[in-house]
């Protein structure tokens, strides 16, 4: 304004002197100057405004440029955001997987743990199966080899047994024919020089035929007994009560004179040889009935009872009984603890009734008293 | 009785004597041939080696066999006895000290009548001799003779 002030001032002033239109000259130049400058800046400031209005316009259209831009990078950024969360689930997955897959990895080395061990395992299996089997075979071999030993045994025993068989033929046979001899010439002597001879020399020739029949009833014995130890063994469901009573009735009937009560519990039954243990009850009642010969009454029983925790039967007389001092003499081969005098026999009952009920795995045993009788016991 | 032979079968001496002395004491007034042998016994019944021209319409009426003989056996006898048409029917009583089942069955076995068992007892024996000549010689009807 003040430049203004000064044209106003300018031209207010009279004009006076050519200095003073000279100065005004030169200010109204300088002041058209100015405007000449001025309207070239107007001119410049009005470029310059119309760029800046252009740099205004783009720059509008930068920011909705940018805008769009910034709209486009934001839906990239959600993209991006909503990629980076499906990543990340994509992540969790493959996470999971890999949790899954470790875990698997686990299992797996476990399985494999576990089937080395079983292979280990096996490997020991094996070495142990083939132990076995080399034990195995051996046990075959001495199997094999113990079984041809129980053949060739059995066949020894068999041939053994036939031998006895045949030895035990001839013995009884070839034996008896002297013995027949002996008694029977005595007999002849006896009779045909009866006058000839005296009491003493008959006396002798009457012990000489004793000797030889006795002789004769001890072969006969021994034959029965290794009989008994020889035969094949039947085993049949018997009834002993009626073998007893069959047995008592032919003693009764052999010697009706006799009175002997017999007492036979009914009912009793057992496994084993009729044969057999028909002569083992028959020699326990014969040596019975024997052993009872000095009483005039006797009592002969056959029962059961339950002796040494065993069911056991039971042959009981109240005859001459026995010392049971010399009870294990009872059961030997030949040996007697009476007399011939008194009572007549072997001695060979007893161990023909022993072996065949040891033959039966059976036990025998007696209780006894002398003159109080006596009891014979029997397992089977 | 007369006219009717025994054929007594046996080897040894004493036993042959014991039977013949039996025989006598139960009044068995027989003739007793005595084959000591079992080939002599089937000569004498067949007739050959030293009994051959033997006439041999006269059998014998019984034979007393024993078993244990030396050539051939008691039993070969009996076989061989009973193969033939015309002895066939004979009647033969084993005579043996032995009691062996396995001699027994064979015996009846072979066709053998009767089996007796020489006890040592000779009385015994006597008596078995009695029972024996009784049984065979009288009351026993022998077979006819073939036609």
């Amino acid at each position: 304004m003040s430049g203004q002030t000064s044209e106003r001032s300018l031209l207010e002033t009279p004009l006076d002197s050519r200095s003073e239109r000279n100065a005004v000259e030169n200010s109204q130049r300088a002041t058209l100057n100015i405007l000449e400058d001025f309207a070239a800046e107007k001119c410049e400031l009005e470029r310059g405004q119309r760029a800046t209005l252009n740099i205004l316009e783009d720059f509008d259209a930068e920011k909705t440029r940018m805008a769009g831009a910034e709209r486009a990078v934001l839906n990239i950024l959600e993209d991006f955001a909503s990629e980076k969360s499906q990543l990340e689930e994509f992540q969790h997955c493959f996470l999971n997987i890999l949790e899954d897959f470790s875990q698997e990895k686990r299992q797996l080395e476990g399985t494999q743990r576990a089937v080395l061990n079983i292979l280990e395992d096996f490997e020991g299996e094996k070495a142990n199966v083939e132990l076995a089997n080399v034990r195995l075979e051996r046990e075959i071999k001495e199997r094999k080899r113990a079984e041809e030993e129980i053949q060739r045994t059995n066949r020894e025993l068999s041939a053994t047994n036939k031998e006895l068989e045949a030895f035990s033929y001839s013995v009884s046979h070839d034996l008896r024919t002297p013995l027949r001899s002996i008694d029977g010439f005595s007999q002849a002597l006896l009779e045909d020089y009866a006058d000839k001879l005296d009491a003493t020399a008959q006396e002798h020739l009457q012990r000489v035929r004793r000797a030889a029949q006795r002789m004769a009833a001890l072969i006969d014995d021994m034959l029965n007994l290794s009989r008994v130890t020889r035969c094949e063994l039947h085993r049949e469901k018997l009834d002993l009560s009626a073998m007893a009573k069959l047995i008592a009735a032919e003693l009764q009937e052999a010697e009706p004179s006799r009175h002997v009560e017999f007492v036979i519990e009914s009912g009793l039954t057992a496994v084993g040889d009729p044969q057999l243990l028909h002569a083992a009850m028959e020699n326990l009642f014969r040596n019975s009935w024997k052993y009872t010969s000095g009483h005039p009454t006797a009592r002969i029983e056959f029962g059961s009872s339950v002796e040494k925790e065993k069911h056991s039967f039971l042959v009981r007389d109240d005859g001459a009984g026995f010392d049971p001092r010399y009870a294990d003499r009872l059961f030997g081969a030949f040996q007697r603890l009476h007399t011939a005098k008194e009572f007549p026999g072997t001695g060979i009952g007893l161990a023909t009734v022993q072996r065949i009920i040891h033959r039966h795995g059976g036990e025998v045993w007696a209780e006894g008293a002398v003159e109080k009788g006596a009891t014979f016991y029997f397992t089977l | 009785m007369d006219g009717k032979t025994i054929l007594l079968v046996e080897d040894n001496a004493d036993d042959e004597a014991l039977t013949f002395r039996a025989l006598m004491k139960n009044n068995i007034s027989n003739q007793l041939v005595v084959a000591r042998d079992g080939a002599e016994a089937l000569d004498y019944l067949f007739a050959t080696g030293q009994y051959s021209g033997r006439d041999t319409s006269i059998g014998p009426q019984v034979v007393l066999l024993d078993l244990n003989l030396p050539k051939v056996s008691g039993l070969e006898v009996l076989r061989q006895l009973r193969a033939n048409e015309r002895t066939k029917l004979l009647p033969v009583v084993i005579l043996t000290s032995s009691t062996e089942e396995q001699d027994r069955l064979q015996g009846y076995d072979y066709g053998a009548n009767s089996y007796v068992r020489k006890p040592v007892d000779f009385n015994h024996f006597i008596e078995a001799v009695r029972q024996l000549g009784l049984y065979w010689l009288i009351l026993n009807e022998q077979p006819p003779a073939r036609r």
